[in-house]
């Protein structure tokens, strides 16, 4: 009697024949994770983040201006890009498991991820850009090319850090882009129209903008309506 | 911490490497198999699915817009600038849009109508499904998980078909958090559906692959809903070491088996000729003998029988770097001699010793006892073993003249006395000794003299062991198992009592 000796290879659970598993039911073909690349994978969109950050910082610092704090602005916008652009490089970088007796130089280098993974950078550079750019003597249209650049940064941002394809992604955005830049040159033509008095338009635009957060919060937080 | 572990694939790789004439048999050694990507790994087996609440949540994108339009909106406010306050028109314009064109799956009113109109219904509650290549693998060995996510309740829900739409406008991510000692061979996140996550466990034991969170975004990536799930546990056993020879006892129980035995008896090889006597089969019959002798002559051939194999694992000490130990060690030697002999159609048992206490499992035949036996290998673990006692095991988990292969450091002294025990009631030992590292020591002198000591007391312990007739063969545990054996697969192993 010749019975089959126990064969090497992939160890099946008993009674499974190996090599017959079962056929997955899911209907969506799992997408196959793509090689370890660590940093260098997505380098194209992180690098694109990078430069609009800088070019964001660059156009509101040129010329410089040397009133109210900008000095200051401009080097926490400058570290907040920086530390934005470290965040996502090193996005693919995993935590160790155990993080106990570890080396002082170790440690330090955890401690700077932690920092860089938890601060809200990206927000923090778009605050200190604004407030740089506002330095600035009133120029509507600088201003509104910066706005728009400082949208494609965030947008940017998220692209890198999600992973997600730009393609699709900028097509579903396609025609709200288009509708944000109108506004924006809309805004950068309603400035260039002198005010007719010294208080009647601020006191306009403060109720203008009180009511767009309002409703800006209203519609963003979730389960307010 | 995992980047501790040795590189057991490299290992592994080298030991078929260093053994002639093997190629064959690193074929069969699933540890020395290279890297499958991961679609050549094959179809998962479907492991479960689970119905998981969604918690639906601003993305931090949405956060970031938020910032930007709240911070322009107000530096436009204190410094009266109009331009200022108008660079948060777009950001407005995306996060009111997003939220005008998302509805809930929970709501009732507004569902079915958000739904008409071609807007986004967040789905509550999603199926995640996780598959996976294998749940048993060897070390080394690639596997994958695969996970795929469905919207949706329970089935027949009238809620389904709804759920279904909505979450194809989602977009998914898949995130995966690797358990302890785990090494994962793809990239830790990936976007789709269904997503497939490879890894491979270097060292063998139960392990836990991880966590997966699914990160689901909807149209204009400001909402996300996040799900955090445990993957399956799965079971990874010892790389067996490469064994293709098998020791033979000289004298072999009344079963029939492969083995040739001394007796004659009807096995297929020839053993030599006698006078025919009356009942002999007529087919036996030498006619070029009986015409040179003038009377009949016969041929006989010798007995096949097959023997009782008894392993042997002592789990008391587990010294040596991860992955190199010697409970390391011992368990690839008992799984690779298990398969060996199981091979051979001999009956194989195994016993983990353990400060005095056992796991056992009665010799038996088949495939099945292959599993069984590494099963029980991976209860092994050092500490006190609550099963039976060494010195009172029952004749079925140690049958009367079965060759015992005993896989062992002999740091454990009463281990030794055990092995010397069971010398001395007649059964056959082999020590495969699994002892690879020393003591660290400095270049004081009371060190240098307590390793000296420590040398010769191992030394005098396997002096002693040889001196009751039992072969003390030492293994590295990269060589395969043939060598240290070659002396005693050439010819029978006398039973001596």
């Amino acid at each position: 009697m010749t019975a089959t000796p126990p064969q090497a290879g992939p160890v099946t659970p008993s009674g499974d024949t190996p090599g017959q598993a079962v056929k997955p039911q899911a209907t969506a073909r799992p997408a196959p994770a793509r090689p370890r690349a660590g940093i260098a994978s997505a380098v194209g969109s992180r690098l694109a983040a990078l430069l609009l950050g800088v070019a964001c910082v660059v156009w509101t610092a040129t010329p410089l201006p040397h009133t109210g704090l900008a000095k200051t602005a401009l080097v926490i916008a400058i570290i907040a890009v920086t530390a934005g652009a470290l965040r996502l490089a090193t996005a693919d970088i995993p935590q160790p498991e155990d993080q106990f007796f570890l080396p002082a130089y170790l440690q330090a280098w955890l401690s700077f991820l932690f920092l860089l993974r938890t601060l809200a950078w990206e927000e923090t550079a778009v605050v200190a850009i604004l407030w740089l750019e506002v330095q600035h003597p009133a120029r509507p249209w600088p201003t509104a090319a910066l706005g728009a650049a400082l949208l494609a940064y965030l947008l940017t941002t998220h692209i890198a850090e999600s992973g997600a394809d730009a393609g699709p992604l900028l097509r579903r955005h396609a025609k709200l882009l288009i509708a944000g830049a109108c506004l924006l040159a809309i805004g950068a033509g309603f400035a260039m129209i002198p005010a007719g008095g010294p208080g009647a338009g601020s006191a306009v635009l403060r109720v203008i903008a009180a009511a767009a957060v309002i409703v800006a919060a209203a519609l963003v937080l979730p389960g307010s309506s | 911490m995992s980047s501790a572990l040795p590189n057991v694939r490299g290992r592994l790789s080298q030991r078929a490497a260093a053994s002639p004439g093997l190629g064959a048999a690193a074929a069969d050694v699933p540890g020395v198999a290279e890297t499958k990507p991961a679609a050549n790994l094959g179809a998962s087996s479907h492991v479960k699915t689970e119905e998981v609440a969604v918690d639906w949540r601003p993305s931090r994108h949405a956060r970031r817009l938020l910032t930007l339009a709240a911070a322009a909106l107000l530096i436009g406010l204190i410094t009266r600038n109009p331009a200022v306050a108008g660079v948060a028109g777009p950001p407005l314009l995306l996060l009111g849009m997003s939220r005008l064109g998302t509805g809930r799956a929970a709501g009732t009113g507004r569902k079915d109508a958000a739904v008409r109109q071609g807007a986004s219904v967040r789905p509550e509650l999603v199926s995640v499904r996780m598959g996976l290549t294998a749940t048993r693998f060897y070390e080394g060995e690639p596997a994958a998980v695969d996970v795929a996510v469905h919207a949706g309740g329970p089935a027949g829900a009238p809620e389904a078909p709804v759920a279904d739409k909505a979450a194809a406008g989602y977009d998914a991510r898949w995130m995966l958090e690797p358990g302890k000692g785990i090494e994962p061979g793809s990239a830790t996140a990936v976007n789709g559906q269904a997503a497939r996550f490879t890894f491979e466990i270097p060292r063998w034991g139960k392990r836990y692959v991880g966590t997966v969170t699914l990160i689901l975004h909807d149209r204009w990536r400001l909402t996300e809903g996040r799900v955090t799930f445990d993957l399956p546990a799965v079971d990874c056993y010892p790389a067996p070491a490469v064994q293709r020879t098998e020791v033979v006892l000289s004298k072999l129980p009344n079963r029939l088996g492969e083995h040739r035995a001394r007796v004659p008896g009807d096995g297929a090889e020839f053993n030599g000729i006698r006078e025919f006597v009356p009942g002999d089969r007529q087919r036996a019959i030498n006619w070029p003998a009986s015409t040179r002798r003038g009377r009949l002559q016969v041929n006989t051939f010798a007995a096949e029988r097959s023997q009782d194999v008894v392993l042997l694992v002592d789990a008391t000490s587990d010294v040596g770097r991860p992955g190199e130990s010697a409970l390391d060690l011992g368990l690839r030697g008992a799984a690779g001699a298990a398969r060996a002999y199981l091979n051979a159609r001999d009956r194989v048992g195994v016993i983990t010793y353990q400060w005095g206490g056992v796991h056992w499992l009665a010799p038996s035949l088949g495939r099945r006892q292959v599993y069984k036996i590494i099963d029980v290998l991976l209860t092994a673990d050092t500490g006190y073993a609550r099963g039976a006692i060494f010195s009172r095991l029952p004749r079925a988990a140690l049958p009367p003249g079965s060759l015992v292969v005993a896989f062992s450091p002999l740091l454990d002294g009463r281990f030794v006395e055990s092995l010397r025990d069971m010398r001395e009631r007649g059964f056959s030992l082999i020590v495969v000794d699994v002892l690879n590292t020393v003591p660290p020591g400095r270049r004081l002198f009371a060190d240098v003299a307590a390793r000296r000591i420590w040398r010769m007391e191992q030394d005098a312990i396997r002096f002693s062991l040889r001196e009751l007739g039992v072969p003390v063969l030492p293994w590295d545990g990269a060589a395969p198992l043939d060598l240290p054996l070659a002396p005693y697969t050439r010819r029978p192993l006398v039973t001596r009592r």
